[in-house]
Parts: structure tokens; sequence; C-alpha cells
């Protein structure tokens, strides 16, 4: 033991001499490793631990898929009526639940703060062994059909929107005009499985019946995404199995509800039975991968860079060890005093990785929750904690071994009686020019790929979308009385809010119309002349629409007040529709079917990009209803408009009425952005840690064919040679190699194209010629500062630092 | 006056550690006239090599004043000594530390190629065959230096340093890593050079080859224990 901490105090005494060193792989190390910590750990959440949930293996979710058989619609929704037949008549599982996602305005506190409601029957909670911290789950008298009016929160609601009131079993809660009664708050260690957005816990749990979905309970051409059915599978029943039974129940019903309907001719309906977790996990097993893939790409590049600090190190002790030797330790005891070393600065790098795996956790529940399941459930634990200690011993004992390795303990041994050159430690010169190009080439391609990613992101975040939207905020308003206001009711107040809201100071025009950035639904349309079904995209919008956002009109005209105080069946479409509708795009006057109501189109308006989409979809525009409760608020430049003013506005015309979101469209469209600002900061991050890591690479590389080069370099300064001319050399006797490994990520970079022309087609185009060029520039900086930046020692001390010991 | 190849005055150069100072060279006091062959001999350590590295510019002392050729180069920036040590020292090591890579044409010409104004290709191969025909060596021209003895290697060291017509060559242990009988050879090579008018200093431990300079020095602890006048005495 006391060997042991001998080494170790010897080691930790040698490095602190060498605190570049140590820095250096501190950081490469402690990063990566920090990073591969991060996503190992994600990765065994994910793949390997269990949902928190009783029996949670047998715990699945039915998707409802149709298909219209020509391989053109396949959707995995629900109809409302198809859920409730599956939920009476299933026999499949032991215990099933109905979840139906939603929001809604919390009208009966001051400030209506706007919920993510989860509508649920009394399953729910045994399902996933619900734990209270108050009160009482969902019970039979909150079943279907009961129509109680309770409701549960969340333990954050409570803690934020009630201040923990100790009486909250004793208030009511208000939404949309149906006051409940609270029964429940949820435990703090809950965790709920995000099935209805993925990052975002509901808020509060109120009974099935009262889901806003219940409107279409007949509707069976009707399918809704946020309607969920989860059950625990009865023993013995297989997936495959459940799904055999459950196909014919779903299909044969809704086939006799749909028998009239020419649209959904041919279409039909199977059910997918998934395990909880797979849905959990989603897509997310793809991006993992990736996520892994990266980071031990870059553990590779760092550790092999490493590798070579390392043996620069070995060949710059290599007169220490030979004192080693030279009294009488072996081959052994030369490894134990490197592998001290080694395991003294995996040992810190190792501190550092959890740190940054840490700060890793809290930017993915910060920053990527809404892209990755279950993060809220990250910590350091048992397998952090082993992963690292492996890693720390595995490196520790790579390094030690290939420093040793390079040892030629004969000539070492021998070495200081022939008060010989740099023989006892030596790398090949062959094998240091194969790492050269080695390091050339990955840092080559890895920057050129995420310069171009970081480029592509970019332009996409920049790219013109077609229309406006800036200094314009939407505003969705919801009922805040039971029975909700009629049509007719709603019209009226929605005039006069509009009114309202147009005199607000700040404000400079308003439409009444969804947000230009989303809510874009599909509709299936028949045309009567060509026969022809599609099925586009369409909203509804009033006469300012198109004038407000500045969507440019190419042919006939925008909608007309009369038409929607009459609601005229007119529709405008865009260009891209116009040329799937007719090929030269003459679309004016002529009629289209929408589920049995005839539409004549009145104009053509140039189609738009929506923010991160890369094509234009084909779309048409509808009349609003004057009962519409959305409006697009354009504001006088550096004006802002609050919630409290537009809830002000609202109480001014009616109780009735409550704001359910107001939203800046400028920070909607970043919100929308975000997978691009995401891509542009991680592969600009990832640029330039592969700069540095290439950086460090080429310094350990270089540094030892420098030191290997020690006396030549001192021999040449003696007979005359300038810095100049030392700075030429070292940088014309690399150059070779270096342009070797930009040859050879050339070839790589091509070989990867043409095996993913599909896939990388799109990225290719000449503006990638200045991204080349930049990557070159790069990389011939960092190659000639590893050059001159090992050299500088030698080259800025007298000659006779170099010569000494040569002879 | 005209005749004083190097002179040196007061020179010291302390070794500093972070505990220990040690006084390599002690006021040392040394003047060269052209066409001198002095030898410095002592015992280990008694600041031989440190004075040679200072006569060649190799390193920078710590006190005194050095004159070469009338120029004082006492406290020169490392290029600037670059340029001294290339147009008026040649310098010939113990190991002769020759460049592997490059051919003995090549070994040679070098210094030429660190002139500020580097000579036509014709001039330097010109120059590089005088000298190697000097050292009896042209024959192996385009012999890579590991293909050669170590007499062959010093001898071609002796060119290198000859090459670029120093005003001194500066010569450490040239003998040390040779059998006596290639070591008399170069030291013949270098009696000629003398005798050509070629001005020498070496460093050696061998008394007989310490004999055949017509000046001798003997340092013990960083001092001159012998100061003999050199040409203006003898």
């Amino acid at each position: 033991m006391s060997q042991f901490i001998y080494l170790h105090k010897q080691a930790w005494a040698s490095l602190k001499k060498k605190i570049g060193f140590v820095a250096t792989v501190v950081v490469t190390m402690g990063t990566t490793l920090g990073a591969l910590l991060c996503v190992l750990t994600l990765g065994h959440l994910l793949l390997v631990e269990p949902l928190p949930y009783p029996e949670q293996n047998k715990l699945y979710r039915v998707g409802h898929i149709l298909d219209d058989n020509k391989g053109e619609i396949s959707a995995d929704a629900f109809t409302y009526p198809g859920l409730i037949h599956l939920y009476k008549n299933q026999e499949v599982f032991e215990q099933a639940s109905l979840t139906s996602y939603s929001q809604s305005v919390l009208t009966s506190l001051p400030n209506q703060p706007r919920l993510l409601i989860g509508y649920t029957t009394p399953e729910w909670f045994s399902l996933l062994g619900v734990k209270m911290a108050l009160g009482r789950p969902f019970e039979a008298t909150e079943a279907l059909d009961t129509f109680n009016p309770v409701a549960i929160l969340s333990y954050d609601t409570w803690v934020k929107e009630f201040s923990q009131s100790p009486d909250i079993l004793q208030q009511k809660v208000t939404f949309e005009g149906v006051s409940f009664s609270v029964v429940g708050v949820l435990s703090k260690d809950f965790i709920e499985p995000q099935l209805g957005t993925t990052g975002s816990d509901m808020h509060a749990w109120l009974p099935w019946d009262f889901n806003q979905q219940t409107r279409f309970k007949d509707s069976w051409g009707n399918i809704h995404g946020a309607l969920t059915y989860i059950g625990k599978i009865k023993s013995g029943v297989s997936a495959t199995q459940a799904e055999q039974v459950l196909s014919p129940l779903l299909n044969d019903t809704w086939q006799e509800k749909v028998v009239g309907s020419d649209f959904f001719k041919g279409w039909t309906i199977s059910s997918e039975v998934r395990s909880l977790k797979s849905i959990i996990l989603g897509d997310s097993e793809r991006m993992l991968f990736f996520m892994i893939a990266g980071v031990l790409g870059l553990l590779i590049i760092a550790s092999a860079n490493i590798a070579n600090l390392f043996m620069s190190r070995t060949a710059e002790q290599q007169r220490q060890l030979a004192i080693y030797a030279a009294l009488g330790a072996k081959k052994r005891h030369l490894f134990r005093n490197l592998f001290a070393e080694s395991t003294v600065l995996m040992a810190i790098s190792i501190l550092v990785a959890l740190i940054i795996s840490s700060a890793g956790f809290y930017l993915m529940q910060t920053q990527f929750a809404s892209v990755l399941p279950r993060v809220n459930e990250l910590t350091l634990n048992l397998f952090t904690f082993g992963s690292a200690f492996l890693f720390a011993g595995l490196f520790a004992l790579t390094f030690a071994y290939l420093s040793t390795k390079m040892i030629n303990y004969k000539a070492l041994s021998s070495m200081l009686q022939s008060s010989g050159k740099g023989t006892g430690v030596q790398v090949s010169k062959r094998f240091r020019q194969v790492l050269i190009v080695t390091q050339v080439a990955i840092a080559t391609v890895l920057i050129f790929a995420n310069i171009s990613l970081f480029k592509n992101a970019v332009k996409i975040i920049q790219e013109p979308m077609g229309f406006e939207v800036d200094n314009m905020v939407s505003v969705v308003f919801s009922t805040s009385t039971s029975p909700a206001p009629t049509a007719e009711e709603s019209a009226i107040a929605m005039a006069q809010l509009k009114s309202e809201l147009q005199q607000l100071p700040q404000v400079k025009s308003v439409s009444q119309a969804t947000s230009p950035l989303n809510n874009f639904q599909l509709n299936a349309i028949t045309d009567p002349v060509t026969n022809l079904s599609f099925t586009p995209d369409y909203k509804q919008v009033d006469a300012q629409y198109f004038t407000q956002i500045g969507q440019p009109l190419m042919e006939g005209r925008l909608m007309s007040a009369a038409d929607i105080k009459d609601q005229n069946r007119v529709a405008i479409i865009n260009d891209v529709f116009a040329k799937n509708l007719r090929e030269d795009g003459n679309v004016i006057g002529i009629e289209l079917d929408s589920s049995g109501d005839i539409y004549t189109v009145i104009g053509v308006v140039k189609g738009v990009k929506l923010p991160g989409h890369s094509d234009i979809r084909s779309r048409m525009y509808f009349p609003s209803p004057q009962s519409h409760r959305q409006m697009n608020l354009t504001l006088e430049p550096n004006q802002s408009v609050t919630r409290e003013q537009v809830v002000a506005a609202i109480k001014e015309v009616s109780n009735a009425y409550a704001l359910f979101n107001l939203s800046m469209l400028p920070q909607t469209r970043n919100n929308i952005l975000f997978p691009q600002f995401a891509a542009a900061v991680s592969t600009a991050a990832l640029a330039a840690i592969t700069l540095f890591l290439g950086g460090v690479g080429l310094y350990g590389i270089l540094s030892y064919s420098t030191q290997m080069r020690r006396f030549e370099i001192g021999t040449r300064m003696a007979i005359g040679a300038k810095r100049k001319h030392l700075i030429n050399l070292i940088v014309r006797d690399n150059t070779v190699v270096i342009l070797i490994g930009i040859i050879m990520s050339i070839i790589v970079m091509t070989v990867i194209y043409l095996f993913n022309q599909e896939l990388l087609a799109e990225y290719i185009d000449v503006g990638l010629i200045p991204v080349f060029v930049f990557t070159l520039l790069a990389i011939g900086s960092l190659a000639l500062f590893a050059c001159y930046w090992p050299l500088r020692q030698y080259i800025n001390h007298p000659a006779i630092h170099m010569l000494r010991g040569s002879d | 006056m005209s005749n004083i190849k190097i002179q040196m005055k007061g020179i010291s150069k302390i070794f500093e550690t972070e505990e220990l100072e040690t006084h390599a060279l002690k006021n040392i006091d040394l003047t060269i006239y052209a066409g001198d062959y002095v030898s410095i001999s002592g015992p280990s350590g008694c600041g031989k090599s440190t004075l040679l590295s200072i006569l060649g510019l190799l390193d920078m002392p710590s006190g005194g004043e050095y004159v070469i050729e009338g120029k004082n180069v006492t406290d020169l920036s490392l290029d600037e000594a670059a340029e001294i040590r290339n147009s008026k020292i040649g310098f010939i090591f113990q190991s002769f530390n020759l460049i592997d890579e490059l051919s003995v044409f090549d070994n040679v010409a070098l210094p030429l190629r660190y002139k500020n104004q580097v000579p036509s290709d014709s001039d330097i191969e010109m120059r590089v065959n005088e000298c190697l025909a000097l050292v009896d060596m042209s024959h192996r021209a385009s012999h890579k230096p590991n293909q050669l003895s170590g007499g062959q290697q010093q001898r071609i060291a002796i060119a290198r340093a000859l090459v670029a017509e120093p005003a001194i060559l500066l010569v450490d242990e040239p003998t040390g890593n040779l059998d006596s009988k290639s070591g008399d050879q170069v030291m013949d090579v270098l009696e000629k050079l003398n005798d050509r008018g070629t001005t020498i200093c070496m460093v050696t431990h061998d008394p007989r080859y310490a004999d055949m300079a017509t000046t001798q020095l003997k340092l013990l602890d960083g001092a001159i224990l012998t100061t003999p006048a050199l040409s203006e005495a003898s």
C-alpha cells in the first residue's frame, strides 16, 4: 500500500511540473468522457431500466391505424366512438384506461393560467401505481359516464398555483365553466408517462367524461391524436395475439359505420399493440444510437490524441527512465511508474467527466425534454459511477501500456553509458506519419461535415417564409361558462372583442384567424371534374388575414367581408395546390367537394414555407366563422401587448370567455425552429471540439516528432540556421503528410456521398466550395500551429539546449 | 590588431537552478589570432564545453565582453547569433552531428543554404566539391552518412565546417568517437588546415592531440590556469 501511495505521490509531483500536459489531458478526456457518461446513462435509462410502474412489462398502448391501402395515408389515431367501443368490448387486457390530453384555462384563479389537462378513467391510477401526496385518486364514482366533477392536481401545480395550500382538498377549480372539487394531489415522486407531449407533465387530471372531444362521440370519420388507450395485458397473451384479436374488433365495427362514405372506400383499420416502454422511447432509440456513435467517435479521436501526448511525454522522460533502468528498474517497474501517472490523470479526468455529465443531465432536462423521453429521471447513479470507474481504469491501463510499449528497454538501459541520442524511446517515422494522416483526415471530414450541417441549419433559420410575423401576436380564447355560448352569441362577442383589441393603442391591425405559423389541418377534398381526391392542409381565415401577414395574391381575389358574414362557400388555394388540381394552374372558378359541401375557388395565393419545413404543401383557406375564437394582432413597431391587457379587453366584452393562449409569433417561430437552433449550436460546438481535439492530436504527434529531431535541429542551429529556416523545415517536412491527410478526407467524403447519395443530395451544392475552402484553411492553420508550437521551445533558446547530450 | 579573430574579456557563465548557482566560467580573458591552433583541456566539469559553446555562440555568457573579428557579439538575438555562426564559425562535434537523411553533398552544402544571400547552385556545387576534396572525400559525395565509417563522417563534418569559409573552426573532442587510426587521420586534416592558415580552437582530453596545438589552454574550475600570450607572445 505504501508503495502504491509512494508511486502516486511521485507521479503527482512529476505532473505538477507539466501543467500544460495535465490541463490538456484533463480537459480533453474529462470533456469527452463526460459526454460519454451522460449519453450512456441516458441510454441505460431508456433501453435497460424498467419504467417506474408496477408490472411495467405488461403495460401496453393500443394504436389505431387507419390505412387508405394506396400507400398515401396511414395515421395512428383513434376516432372517439372507436375508442369507447374498444374500451367497452376488448377482452385481452386485465385492466385498461382512456386518456385524452388537452389544455384549458383555470378560470377560477385570478391569473387564469393555461394548464395541461389529462382527462382519464380511474384505471389510469391503478395501472401506473400512482401515489398521492394528498387525498385520493379517481375511483369508480368517476368512471365512464358518471359525470362526477372532481379534479386531481399535479404536485407542481399545487405548489405553483396554490402555494401548497393545506386546504386544497376543500377547494374547487373551474375549467370552461365547470367547477371541479379537488380530491387529490399527486405525489412529488410520481413520474408521469409522457404520452401526450414528450417533455410536458399534465398539470391537472379530470374525469374522462369532461374531455373536449366528447362532441365527436358519434363521429366515426374524425380522428384525434390526443386519444390514448393503455392497458395491462392478460397473462399469457402476447402483443401479436392481442393485435389479432383487436384488429377485427375495431375494423369490423368501423366498416359498418362508414359504409356510405366514398372517401373511406377501401380503407381499413388495424390495431398496433406496443409496450408502453417502446412508446415512451419512441424513435429516440435512433437518436440515442446517433448520439452514442457521435460521442464514441469523439472519444476515439480524443483518446488517440491523448495516447500521442502520453508517447510524447514518455519520450521527454526517457533520461529519467534511463536512470531508473540503470539503477535496476525492470520494464514492469517502468510500467508501474507510467501507470501511476496515467491513473492520477484519469482520476482527475473522471472527476471532471462526472461534473460535465451532471451539467449534461441538466441541459437535457431543461433544453431537450421535448425531444428526449424520461430525461427527468436522469441522475448520477450506480451505472454512471460504475462506468466512470471502468473507463478511468481502462484508459489509465491503455495509456500506460502504449507508453511502455514504445520503450526499447535494451537501448534505454545502455543509454546512459553511451550517452546516446533518443533511441531508448521511439515510435517509427512511418507510424507517426500514419497518425498525422489519420488525424488530418478525420478532423477534415468532421469539421467539413459539421460546418456544412451548421450552414444548412442557419440557412433554414434564415430562410424567408414568404410572409411576415414580426410584431405579431396570436391570441386564442376559450369559453369559461357551461353551457358554452352559442355560435351566434360568440359571433357578436368576437366582433366586439376584435373591436376592443383594435382600439388598444399598440395594436395596428387584427385578423380573425388561426396563427399563420401553425394550425393547419388535413381536409379530404374531391375534384368533381377529374374525380381525383386530395388531402391538402386547410385553415379558416377572414378578409384581413392575407393582407395582414403579407402573403401575396397571385390570381383572383381575397375573401370579402360579405364572404365572412354570409359564410359563402368559397375557397382560396395556394399555387402548389392549383398546379396539382390543373396542370396550367388555371383554377379560378372551379368547384371542390369537401365532405359533400361544394366550394368555389376565388383566388390563388403564393405558397409559403412554414418554419423548419423544406417544402410547400398544398393548402386551402376557407372563410372563418364569425364565432372563430382565434385572432392575430399586428403591433405598432417596438410595442407589446400583455396577457393582462387582453384579459381586460375580454372582461369589457363578456365573462363567458377566457384568454386561452397568447403567443408572440417571432417567439413561436423560434420555438418551431428549435431543432435547427439546436443543430446549429451542436454542430458549431462539435466543429470547435473537433478543431481542439485535432489540434491536440497533431500537437501530440508533431511534438513527439520534433522531440525526435532535437539534435538535428540543434546541429542546424549550430551551423547557422535561423528560426525561419527551422520553421520552414518542419512545415515543409510535414506538408506532404498533411496533404495526404486532406486527400484521404476527400476520398472518405466522396465514398460517404456515393453510398448515401439520396440522403445527402439536398446538402450538396456549390455553396459547399467555400465551406471546404474554409475547412482547409482551418486545418491548414491548425497544422501550422501544431508544427510551430512544439518547435518554439527549441528555437527560442540558445542552440546548446538542443545539443546537450548529443555527444 | 586586425589579426585578432576572437577576443574575450571577463567572460563568466553562471548556471542557476531553484536552489543552486554554479559558476561554470569565471572571468575568462582570451584572445585568439588569425592562424592560431588553440587547444583547451582540463578535467571533466572544468568548463571546456561551456567555453566552447560561448565561443561558438551556441550559448550566451552571463557576463563579460565577447568580440569576433571586431564585432561585439556579447548580446545578440538568437537570429543574429545564428547569422554570426553561419558566416564566421565552423563547428566540428564529437559525434559528427551529420543529418542522416541528407547525402554527404547536401550535409556539406547546408551552411551555404542558410546564408542571407544563398549562392547559386553552381557556386554551391563548386564550393562543396572543393571542401570535400580538401578532406579527401569527393568520392563519397552521394552517399548517406550512415554508409560511412566514423572517421569518414568526421571528415565530412570538417568539410561542412569549412564550406562557409569561417573565421575560426571550433572543434569539440573530434576524436572522442573514433578509433586511434581514424582519430589520427582527422587530426592530420586539422593540422593541414591550420598550416594553410585556418584558425582552430579545439577542446580535447587527449594530451597527445593537445600538444599538436600551437597554444594550449588549461582550465580548472571555470578559470584558465595558464594564460599564454598566444600568437603575439609565441
